[in-house]
């Protein structure tokens, strides 16, 4: 019978965790995302309150707030890349969120991406990694097919730093390559035009499909600055760029507006003439709920020490709505959990790593530990990989790996061709994955797990994940191999080398240990966004409702149909 | 194995089962889904035991739908098993591991090849998370969407949204008070007596009465240190307190198409430790106008807010006649015979039509309300000993009867004779429901229906029922929820029962 039958799955927090236990868990928890939020508000603020003062001094709104007025009074905000270029400096300047922010907002009940130019920080201009930023979003919107609103405010590229902006192959140019590319694809693009338009700024919204100018803005090739007897003629960029000219005479722009307010309420209407998203349909006569065990609890799940172990079927029990989940191979590769849950009623692929102790499949009461891809662990996830690929269940990828197995059995299995294998089927995959990196995404396992380079949707992080080839201390004995013994320890009887040795396999450490901070992956885009353990399932239940939003454009298979169903009678 | 309905039934003189059917099934048979060959679900699970079950399974054959059943193996061979066309045992007697195992239930529906789930009352009857994995599994579920369920579950919720639809509610804080201060400003404004209760509380713990301003201070620290201590949230809601209230709900019934329909009220103020032992309809306070008017605004109210199948309002109603919302129960109740001898409709039929997405044929003038019907819950229960559980064989049975011109009494039990009553679930027994022209009639029928029943070998409630039809508070119908314990503890004594201290 091919139905869905999901079961209960986790327990309460009190019958596998102590009080005590929990509660320092919670503590160490609270003092990170603690630090994760003081930097995103530092990035929030932009370049400070003067600047916010002189954007309302012109009578216009500043970013946040545009954002807030453009989104349903019961959407979150939930940003993408909120940390990118953080930490990093350009001749003495900083440059918060890259000058941009991306967001995905629900309009009119749609979850749609918005790109809105910070004109806190430097009036809107693009710095080193905007371009890529901006293409980022666009690329995830044309892959689901969300509608995108661009809010521009941008006085062009920050012209000090154009080398690394201008011309390269994700180069400014680049976004007017995804402008074209969604609308070939038919995506729904909507432009606003808040103030300053030039150069790049200009081509970004014409692209769109209705382009709004208020009273304020402008769009030029080029600004009365580099116009020769622009001064002395009295020609500004409004004369020569403004509504007057776009709207009325060139016809580059559809609609004028007096002020910002006026112009986000009328994107809003574009929006709400849209169809509407597709999620009670693809529910299935299910109806969407909260995890029956509370999503805030997994904030207070993780161990403090990256070493310990603990159960992933909990942290799903809290990602799941009504905490109900399909486990499908449960009897192989017990390193690994797979299987369908729903979120927002949609049914989601789940494959997650569980770092617990597990059982050895041929030994019987040897235990070692997950977090480790084995052989029948990498059979499983492949195949369950291929199968939500084949019946367009969305994948959600739970990492804490800190690689392939390694040793002599695991070469003779093969581990080399399986992972290949499982390395094939997530490179050719076109159902829509999301990562997130729980903990570890170490070795190739972060790879085989469709990691960034594999392309997901998107790709999240915890305050507690730790990126990187390997842990440091493996890397620094990788490193000083040829100066070690066989118990890694330093083969040599004179002091001064062995003290040498010490030093320069600690800087190793050290220097791997401070790249592992997801802040710094996330400043250089390898990392999507940082999310604190329970704003998780607010950001995979919008995920998976944008994967389900349009109709049309991917398979998506009822249930009745799915291959799943052919697993579960090869597997008994 | 398909049994002949009624089997386990000793059909006596004047004695109805369940009424009206016929009528009921002459009318559904005018439109769509019930044709020759069955109604649209071939198979029914009944995740449920006892006379309910057996209840259910009636209903079921009367439609053409083969009802199939559960039981733990302390239920093993039980008499309304008898009734089933298939019964799948689903574990051990401890209900957690049978009736309430939702994994054992669901598989026995897949297993029987089941389309639809009734889970009667009681068990999983109100657990929005089963009627979710039955809607996900493709099992139709006969009761409420689960989003119902789950927001009338949330007391604080219904309260809210019940208000918001119009209903008057117990006036009080809307929400968690935040100090002493905020519950003495809001108990001057509700008026005294108060009372604070625990947000997170039941049982009664965290739960303090206030008479007067002198209290509050001391009362709000108590509640909220035994709040704290018992349930680790120290945070109070308080509601003015309705003395001498009367528990008095209505019976719902809402269809998938908008249509709420009111099928009057129920007086339950015969209670013992908030245990309903005694039901009837109409209320003996209840005006027709007000009945039409309260009825009308709630089946609005509850379509309203996207309610389907049959369902329960219940209000308390103090002594200057206003009411006053307590609670929503998203199921079919015990007492639901009263209703349906009063009106003479077949709730569970209803139910099934409802969930079978038919739209109600049915128009609130068209409910009539007839004579007056009263339900006595029949328990092994001993009540000289405070009530106390008495299970054990039942040696002799005879069903109940009347004699009397324009009285009918019906019988909703699955016991009989040798039945060895088990010790793991509830007393009932089996409900005795009477109906007549009027109320003396009808507690006169009662009279002789309860003198008539044997229940030999446990002990049972028929002498405080015996009792309570010759108390005079009952019989002049001025009786209130605090009735019962304001008379002290019960004796029924030798000669007949009385009433008094021991």
């Amino acid at each position: 019978m091919a139905k869905v039958i999901l079961q209960s799955i986790g327990s309460d927090r009190a019958e596998f965790l102590s009080d005590d236990l929990w509660r320092r868990q919670l503590e160490h928890c609270g003092e990170l995302t603690g630090a994760l939020q003081a930097k995103r508000d530092e990035v929030r603020a932009g370049w400070g309150k003067k600047y916010e003062d002189r954007v309302h001094a012109k009578g216009k709104l500043t970013t946040w707030e545009r954002i807030e007025q453009l989104k349903d009074d019961d959407s979150p905000i939930l940003p993408v890349g909120t940390l990118v270029n953080y930490g990093l400096d350009f001749g003495g300047r900083g440059s918060p969120g890259a000058g941009v922010v991306t967001a995905f907002i629900r309009v009119h009940g749609l979850w749609v991406v918005v790109i809105v130019n910070d004109n806190t920080v430097a009036s809107g201009s693009w710095w080193p990694q905007t371009p890529e930023k901006i293409q980022r979003a666009q690329e995830i919107a044309l892959r689901l097919r969300l509608p995108v609103i661009y809010l521009v405010d941008c006085s062009g590229l920050y012209l000090p730093e154009q080398s690394r902006t201008f011309p390269g192959r994700t180069g400014a140019g680049a976004i007017f390559r995804m402008n074209s590319l969604l609308s070939a694809a038919g995506v729904p693009q909507i432009a606003g035009v808040h103030g300053d338009c030039i150069a790049g700024g200009g081509y970004m919204p014409i692209i769109s499909d209705v382009v709004y100018m208020t009273e304020q803005a402008y769009m030029v090739i080029a600004g009365a600055a580099l116009i020769k007897g622009a001064k002395s003629s009295h020609i500004t960029s409004l004369t020569i760029g403004g509504p007057d000219v776009h709207v009325h005479l060139s016809r580059c722009a559809d609609h004028r507006v007096p002020d910002d307010t006026v112009l986000l309420r009328r994107v809003r209407e574009e929006i709400a003439r849209l169809p509407g998203p597709a999620w009670d349909y693809y529910r299935f006569g299910a109806e969407a709920a909260q995890p029956r065990l509370p999503a805030v609890e997994l904030n207070g799940l993780f161990p403090q020490d990256h070493r310990m172990g603990y159960d992933v079927r909990q942290v799903l029990a809290r990602l799941v709505d009504d905490s109900l989940f399909w486990e499908i191979f449960p009897d192989h590769g017990h390193e690994m959990v797979c299987g369908v849950g729903r979120l927002n009623g949609l049914y989601a692929g789940f494959v997650a790593n569980n770092p617990a102790l597990t059982d050895h499949p041929v030994d019987p009461g040897v235990k070692r530990p997950g977090g480790i891809l084995y052989r029948d662990g990498i059979a499983k996830i492949s195949q369950f990989s291929r199968a939500c690929n084949d019946d367009g269940i969305p994948l959600i990828w739970l990492q804490d790996i800190s690689g392939f197995d390694i040793g002599v059995e695991a070469e003779k299995q093969g581990l080399l061709g399986y992972g290949s294998n499982l390395i094939y089927t997530n490179s050719t995959n076109d159902v829509p994955m999301f990562t997130v990196l729980l903990r570890k995404g170490s070795g190739a396992g972060y790879y085989a797990m469709a990691g960034l380079p594999y392309a997901p949707l998107l790709q999240l992080a915890t305050p507690y994940t730790r990126l990187a080839v390997m842990e440091g201390r493996t890397l620094s004995i990788g490193a000083f191999n040829t100066k070690l013994d066989d118990n890694f320890n330093i083969a040599t009887s004179d002091e001064q080398e062995a003290e040498k040795v010490r030093k320069g396999m600690q800087q190793v450490e050290q220097r791997i240990e401070n790249d592992m901070d997801p802040v710094r992956a996330a400043a250089i885009r390898d990392i999507d966004e940082i999310v604190s353990p329970q704003e998780l399932r607010v950001y995979l239940e919008a995920a998976v409702s944008m994967a389900y939003q349009a109709i049309g454009y991917r398979r998506v298979k009822n249930p009745r149909i799915w291959s799943l169903h052919d697993l579960r009678v090869l597997t008994g | 194995m398909v049994r002949r309905v009624g089997s386990i039934y000793p059909v006596a003189k004047r004695t109805e089962m369940v009424g009206f059917r016929a009528a009921l099934v002459g009318r559904l048979c005018l439109f769509g889904p019930i044709e020759i060959g069955g109604f649209v679900f071939r198979r029914l699970l009944i995740a449920n035991r006892g006379e309910i079950a057996l209840r259910i399974a009636r209903g079921c054959r009367e439609l053409g739908v083969e009802p199939v059943m559960i039981y733990s193996e302390a239920d093993r061979g039980a008499p309304w098993l008898e009734e089933a066309a298939q019964a799948v045992c689903v574990g051990p007697a401890r209900a957690a591991a049978s009736y309430l195992d939702q994994d054992a239930v669901l598989q026995a529906a897949e297993q029987a090849d089941c389309q639809a789930v009734h889970p009667g009352y009681g068990f999983l009857a109100e657990n929005a998370l089963f009627a979710a994995r039955c809607a996900q599994q493709g099992l139709t579920w006969v009761g409420p969407p689960a989003a119902a369920i789950r927001a009338m579950g949330d007391k604080a919720e219904a309260k809210k949204s019940i208000a918001a639809a119009g209903l008057p509610t117990i006036p009080g804080s809307a929400d968690v008070l935040s100090g002493v201060d905020e519950a003495r400003r809001l108990a001057a404004k509700v008026g005294y007596p108060v009372l604070l209760k625990a947000t997170a509380g039941g049982g009664g713990k965290g739960m303090r009465r206030c008479d007067s301003e002198d209290e509050i201070d001391s009362a709000y620290a108590e509640a909220s240190m035994e709040a704290g201590k018992a349930f680790g949230n120290a945070s109070l809601y308080l509601e003015k307190l309705i003395l001498g209230g009367r528990h008095i709900e209505f019976q719902l019934l809402c269809d998938g198409f908008g249509n709420g329909l009111h099928l009057g009220e129920r007086e339950c103020s015969i209670q013992r430790q908030h245990q309903k032992l005694v039901e009837e309809a109409p209320s003996p306070v209840m005006s027709s106008e007000v009945r039409e008017k309260m009825g009308r605004k709630v089946a609005r109210a509850l379509s309203k807010l996207g309610y389907r199948n049959a369902g329960t309002v219940e209000f308390l109603r103090d002594r200057d006649g206003k009411f006053y919302f307590m609670e929503v129960n998203t199921r079919l109740q015990v007492e639901h015979p009263v209703t349906e001898m009063w009106t003479g409709l077949d709730l569970v039929a209803r139910q099934l039509q409802i969930a079978a997405n038919c739209p109600l044929d049915l128009k609130q003038s068209e409910v009539q309300f007839q004579g007056h019907a009263i339900e006595f819950r029949i328990n092994a229960e001993d009540p000289d000993q405070g009530f106390r559980p008495d299970p054990g064989e039942i040696v002799r049975f005879r069903a109940p009867e009347v004699s009397r011109a324009g009285a009918r009494v019906r019988w909703d039990s699955a016991v009989r004779e040798g039945y060895r009553i088990p010790p793991n679930y509830d007393s009932m027994i089996g409900k005795l429901i009477v109906h007549a022209a009027d109320r003396e009639a009808a507690i006169e029928a009662g009279r002789e229906a309860l003198s008539s029943l044997v229940l030999d070998g446990v002990k049972t409630t028929i002498p405080f029922h015996l009792w309570l039809l010759s108390d005079p508070g009952f019989r002049s119908g001025e009786y209130n929820i605090d009735h019962l314990a304001d008379l002290g503890p019960l004796r029924t004594g030798e000669s007949g029962p009385v009433g008094g201290s021991a």
